[in-house]
This record gives C-alpha cells, sequence and structure tokens, in this order.
C-alpha cells in the first residue's frame, strides 16, 4: 500500500494505492469534501493506474518439488539478481529486499537453478510472500 | 563354587553385561549408521579414565516376561571420567537393550549419577538413543521420567547439563533434553518428538517423515530445540568437548583461565572499514565478533536458528565470554519471538555460570507486524529486557551502529545495567530512525510545506545529523566512551580485567517471574 498526501485547492487528502498486479487497486480519498473538487482526485488515480498495466503479470507459483524462498520480512523488492534457469551456489545473493530500512539480501540456501521468480522489482511482499523458488 | 571360580564367574558377568543387547544387535546398530552405548562414551572420556558404575542393575518388574528378557545394565550405561582432564558423569542409553527404553531401574541409574555430578559439582551428559517409556513397566517408566526431569531442574543452574541426541528421542522423553542447557543432535540418524509421524497421521491426517518432524535440522532451524548440529557421532563428540572447553565445572567455579597467546594489544584496522558509509547495507557481524576474539576463536551456538542474532562463546585474555550480538545480515538485525528467546536463554546461562557478557549492537528496532504481535513479541521481547537485567556477570556492551527505541534498551543497555558501554563513531543511538523521526516530530510542517518532499528530505537530514550519532547518548552518560573501532579488542579487554571482581547484590527473594 502506497500512501500519498494530495493537497487540493488548501484541502488535503490522505490517499492509499495499490498497484495492480495481483492485488486490488483502490484509490479513496479519506474523508474528502467531494463537491470542492471532483475531477482534481481523479488524475492521480489514473497516473497510479497506467503504469501498471503494461508491467508483467506476477508469476504466483513454483514448481512441485522446488525449494521455495520466501519472505523473511515485510517489505520492498529493491531488486532481483536471478532469473529462471540461472546457476546459483549456497550464499549467492537472489534478490535484495528493502525492509527495516535495510537492503536485506536474501541468499540461496543451496546449490541449485533458479525454477521460478515469483516477484518483482518494486513489489511490496508480506512476510512468508513466495519470492523465488530453487531446483535443488 | 569356589573363590578364583567367584572371580572367574564375575568377568563373564561383566562380559555379558558389556555386550548389551548381543552381538546381533550391535551389528544392527552400527548398520543403521550408529555408534554403541559404550563406543560412544570411550569416544568422548579421555582413554583409560571411564569408571561404569551399576553394570549388573537389572529390572524388577515381573509384567508381560520381563524376568526372562531383563538384561543387566537394563539399557543404560553409567558411570563419570574425565575430558581433558575434567571431571564429567554420563549417562549413555544403549538401543541394543530392549531398544534402549526407560524403565524404573534404567532411570534409577540416570538419577543416581545425575545426583553425584550435583554433589561432585561436574558436569552432566547424557546420550539419548532410545524407543522412550519401557511400555511393559506401565507408571514405573513414568515415575522413572519424572524423577529425572525434576532433578535436571534441580541441577539447572548448578552444572552445566549437556543433552546428546543420538537416535531417537520420543515422547514425554524428550523433557530432559528440553530442560538442560544444550542439545545436541547428529543428522539423519537421531529425531526428537512428542508425538510420532503415525500417530500425527492417525489425528490430524498430516503427512511427514521422522527426519521432517524432528530430525536435527527441523529442530537447529524451526523449531529452535536443538542447539548444535553434526554430520557424524564423531563431529558431534568432538564439538561436545569443545563446548566443555569453555564451561566452568559447576556455578562456584570460574571457567578454565587458558593462556592467552593472541596479542591483548592487537589493533584490529580492518575494523575501522567495516561498517559500510551508507547506512542501510549489511554487513556480516561474525567478522566483528571474531576480530575482537582470542585467536579470532568462536563457538557459535544455535547458529541454525533466529539468525538475526548470534550467540556463543569466546574468550578475551584468556577467559571464557558469551557473546550477544544483531547480525545485520540476516532480516536486518531486528529483535523478533525467537531471536529474542534465543538470547534471553543465552545470557541467563551465562549469568547462572559467572560467565562474562559481551554483545554487539547494530539494531534497527523490533520487526514490526500483525505476525510477531500475535505470536507474543511482547511477551518475547520483555524475556531479552528480563535477562539483561537481572544478570550480576560483568556485562560489556559495544554499539557498533544502529540502536533504536526499545531495541536498544533490551541490547544490554546502560540503564539495564550493562557495567560498561562502548560506542563507535558510526554508532546511531536514537529513539528511531531519521525517517520515522522526521514524519512524526515535522509532520505539520511537511503537510504545509510548498515542496513537502523536499522539505521532509531536508527534516530528515537535520534529524540525522544531530540524532544519528553517539554524542548525544555520550553526553548523558549513556555511553562510556566513543572508541575507534580497531582499538576495540584492547579496550574490552581492559574492562573485563576491571570488571573481574565485580560483585552485584539483589533483592533477596525466592526467584523473579520471568515472563514466558
Amino acid at each position: 500500500m502506497r500512501k500519498f498526501v494530495i493537497n487540493v485547492n488548501g484541502n488535503r487528502y490522505e490517499v492509499e494505492v495499490e498497484e495492480v498486479g495481483g492485488s486490488v487497486s483502490a484509490a479513496q480519498p479519506a474523508a474528502a469534501p467531494v463537491q470542492a473538487a471532483p475531477a482534481e482526485p481523479a488524475r492521480p488515480v489514473q497516473k497510479a493506474e497506467t503504469p501498471a498495466a503494461p508491467k508483467p503479470a506476477v508469476n504466483a507459483s513454483a514448481p512441485e518439488g522446488a525449494v521455495k524462498i520466501t519472505a523473511p520480512m515485510p517489505g520492498t523488492i529493491l531488486d532481483i539478481v536471478v532469473k529462471p534457469g540461472d546457476e546459483v551456489k549456497r550464499g549467492d545473493i537472489l534478490l535484495i529486499l528493502e525492509a527495516m530500512k535495510m537492503e536485506n539480501e536474501i541468499v540461496s540456501p543451496q546449490d541449485g537453478v533458479i525454477a521460478s521468480v515469483n516477484t518483482l522489482k518494486g513489489e511490496s511482499v508480506n512476510s512468508g510472500d513466495l519470492l523465488v523458488s530453487i531446483n535443488g | 563354587m569356589a573363590t578364583m571360580d567367584k572371580i572367574n564367574d564375575l568377568y563373564a558377568r561383566k562380559r555379558k553385561a558389556e555386550l548389551g543387547g548381543g552381538e546381533e544387535r550391535i551389528e544392527k546398530q552400527h548398520a543403521s549408521g550408529k555408534k554403541t552405548a559404550r563406543e560412544r562414551i570411550l569416544m568422548l572420556m579421555d582413554p583409560n579414565s571411564f569408571v561404569e558404575m551399576d553394570a549388573f542393575v537389572e529390572t524388577r518388574s515381573i509384567e508381560f516376561n520381563m524376568q526372562k528378557k531383563k538384561i543387566p545394565g537394563d539399557g543404560v550405561v553409567t558411570g563419570y571420567g574425565t575430558v581433558n582432564g575434567r571431571l564429567v558423569y554420563v549417562s549413555s542409553q544403549d538401543f541394543t537393550v530392549i531398544g534402549g527404553s526407560l524403565g524404573e531401574m534404567h532411570a534409577a541409574k540416570i538419577t543416581k549419577v545425575m545426583d553425584m555430578a550435583v554433589k561432585m559439582g561436574a558436569p552432566f551428559i547424557s546420550i539419548n538413543d532410545s524407543g522412550g517409556a519401557r511400555i511393559e513397566e506401565g507408571i514405573d517408566a513414568l515415575k522413572g521420567f519424572g524423577e529425572i526431569f525434576y532433578r535436571n531442574t534441580i541441577a539447572s543452574g548448578v552444572i552445566p547439563q549437556i543433552s546428546v541426541i543420538m537416535g531417537p528421542c520420543a515422547g514425554g522423553a524428550v523433557y530432559s533434553p528440553a530442560i538442560t542447557d544444550f542439545v545436541f543432535m547428529v543428522e539423519k540418524t537421531s529425531q526428537m518428538f512428542i508425538t510420532g509421524p503415525q500417530v500425527i497421521k492417525a489425528v490430524t491426517g498430516e503427512d511427514v517423515t521422522f527426519e521432517e518432524l524432528g530430525g536435527a535440522a527441523a529442530h537447529n532451524s524451526t523449531s529452535g530445540v536443538a542447539h548444535f548440529k553434526s554430520a557424524s557421532e564423531e563431529d558431534c563428540i568432538r564439538d561436545i568437548k569443545r563446548l566443555l572447553s569453555f564451561l566452568p565445572d559447576n556455578n562456584l567455579s570460574d571457567s578454565e583461565l587458558i593462556d592467552c597467546t593472541d596479542d591483548l594489544n592487537r589493533i584490529s584496522d580492518e575494523l575501522n572499514g567495516i561498517i559500510p558509509d551508507e547506512p542501510n547495507k549489511p554487513y556480516d557481524m561474525k567478522k566483528i565478533i571474531t576480530t575482537v576474539l582470542d585467536n579470532y576463536d568462536f563457538l557459535e551456538v544455535h547458529e541454525g536458528f533466529a539468525k538475526n542474532i548470534i550467540v556463543g562463546f569466546g574468550r578475551v585474555n584468556g577467559r571464557t565470554v558469551g557473546i550477544i550480538a544483531n547480525q545485520p545480515q540476516v532480516n536486518a538485525g531486528v529483535l523478533d519471538v525467537d531471536s529474542s528467546d534465543k538470547a534471553a536463554r543465552f545470557v541467563r546461562f551465562c549469568d547462572a555460570f559467572n560467565i562474562p557478557l559481551v554483545t554487539f549492537t547494530d539494531v534497527p528496532g523490533y520487526l514490526p507486524g500483525v505476525e510477531q504481535e500475535h505470536t507474543g513479541i511482547i511477551r518475547h521481547g520483555a524475556k531479552l529486557l528480563y535477562a539483561f537485567s537481572e544478570a550480576t556477570v560483568p556485562k560489556i556492551n559495544i554499539i557498533v551502529r544502529k540502536a533504536y527505541g526499545g531495541a536498544y534498551i533490551a541490547m544490554n543497555s546502560k540503564h539495564l545495567g550493562a557495567d560498561i558501554v562502548f560506542a563507535w563513531p558510526s554508532a546511531e543511538i536514537a529513539v528511531m530512525g531519521p525517517e520515522g523521526a522526521a514524519n512524526i516530530i515535522f509532520r505539520r510542517d511537511i503537510a504545509n510545506s510548498d515542496d513537502p518532499i523536499a522539505f521532509r528530505e531536508e527534516k530528515i537530514r537535520e534529524y540525522r545529523e544531530k540524532f544519528s550519532n553517539p554524542y548525544i547518548a555520550a553526553s548523558r552518560g549513556y555511553v562510556d566512551d566513543v572508541i575507534e573501532p580497531a582499538a576495540t579488542r584492547i579496550r574490552v579487554a581492559g574492562a573485563l580485567e576491571m570488571l573481574t571482581s565485580k560483585r552485584e547484590v539483589r533483592p533477596s527473594k525466592k526467584h523473579g517471574n520471568i515472563p514466558l
């Protein structure tokens, strides 16, 4: 959920936006005097939605038997270093998760080949969300 | 019978007892990758030092034909010997005798050596390899377990107690290792669980293998029940000896003072460069730990569990110290339910056995989240605060980078009674990080400004300048000194030396009520 504060004609709106791609997009002004500026709030919503449309869909599943790497904490994916088919060794960095204001390196627990990448750069993840899977 | 015959009869009985369940069962034990009870003891003890007791003890149960099935020794080998010259008591279950099952007399042998270990003030090592309670003996087996658990508890904090799982350890039997100080497991051949896969399948329908459910990997990482994991029984015995070398014999003696062969005045220039310039980049805390310890020698405990905190033993100037440190490389080094439990237990072990505590702090806070809240981070986090406050051993803290909020307090802060607190120039001791703080303190100003984003960045920069450093804390005496990282080893060694005569009194009470 990304939070924006929008100032329109002196009125302050707190808006929460979720990116399309597995979760519902919702842009609702909180406690907003609707008649003041009906046209204005629409524009930020469109801005948020259009970049989302051309993005590739998140692959939500991992192959049977693959070792699943899940998010240890809620955060944002800063960078994905591997792609399906890459060979990795135990300790190699798979992706960078930003959480608690730190760049957390998610490393591979074993040698293997990347079976699937199940997240996107910039995506917000929760604890336990599937990030990557590896075939040993 | 002539006198000489009686002596020969003794030899015969001894040989029979030593064979346990017989040659065939011994071969089966070996075939499954396991050593026998006696072989394990002989690997552990110094050569020719093991003195066996109660080799002729037998079950007196008369139900279910036990008198025909009974074997001298009753399925466990007990006694004492030396490990690296120091007295140690041991019990080693014999899987070849009725599956190593625990009956009344089997348990009585174990409780006898436990009582002696307490009286003589020497560590007790219990090797578990047993099918569990001997069902034929009914509630007498339960009595046996109960008396063992009771003694584990009474001895807790008096002598170091080490449990070694080298086979099955199931049902009620697991509670003895659970109460002891350290649990060792061997990969593939050891398992611990209360209810096994068959019962689980019958009751909940879940399908799981022995190894998945309660093997060495599961307990060293997911459940945190085991502290050490070894690839083989030989490795395990070697690791036990290594652990013992750091520990005192009992709570009234100090750990062995080793001749320090590592220069106390060793300047560690590498520490000056170890903290990255960017505050959001991780580094390996273990490098800092090993650099400060004698000979870079660090025995990590509980390595696979809650890796966002590191605990273990090392030496400074030849004296054992207990290390607790956040690991920024894992989960940003946050404190959470598991890491609080792991650290608190370790702190209390060290305090019970007069081992000074040296902590390295780089913690951004407690992990937020509904899961943490609902699994009781409040209860568990409190354990760490309690443990440090309660400890009366010398307590030294080195704040290496972040120390925010409640986590700053929990990590051996001055306020919980740390004797000496050092900070590196890279330390950021504050109530929270600059971004969070700016958002709260300057909320209105940011909202009302012409360019909120730039204004916010400005405020964050200001806050960082003013508060993300050790000097505010130093100006209040919450930090005793700000030191150059390269000098950490010398300063820690000096502080420990000064603190050797520390005596601290607590109000008299039966015992506190640590949140559990």
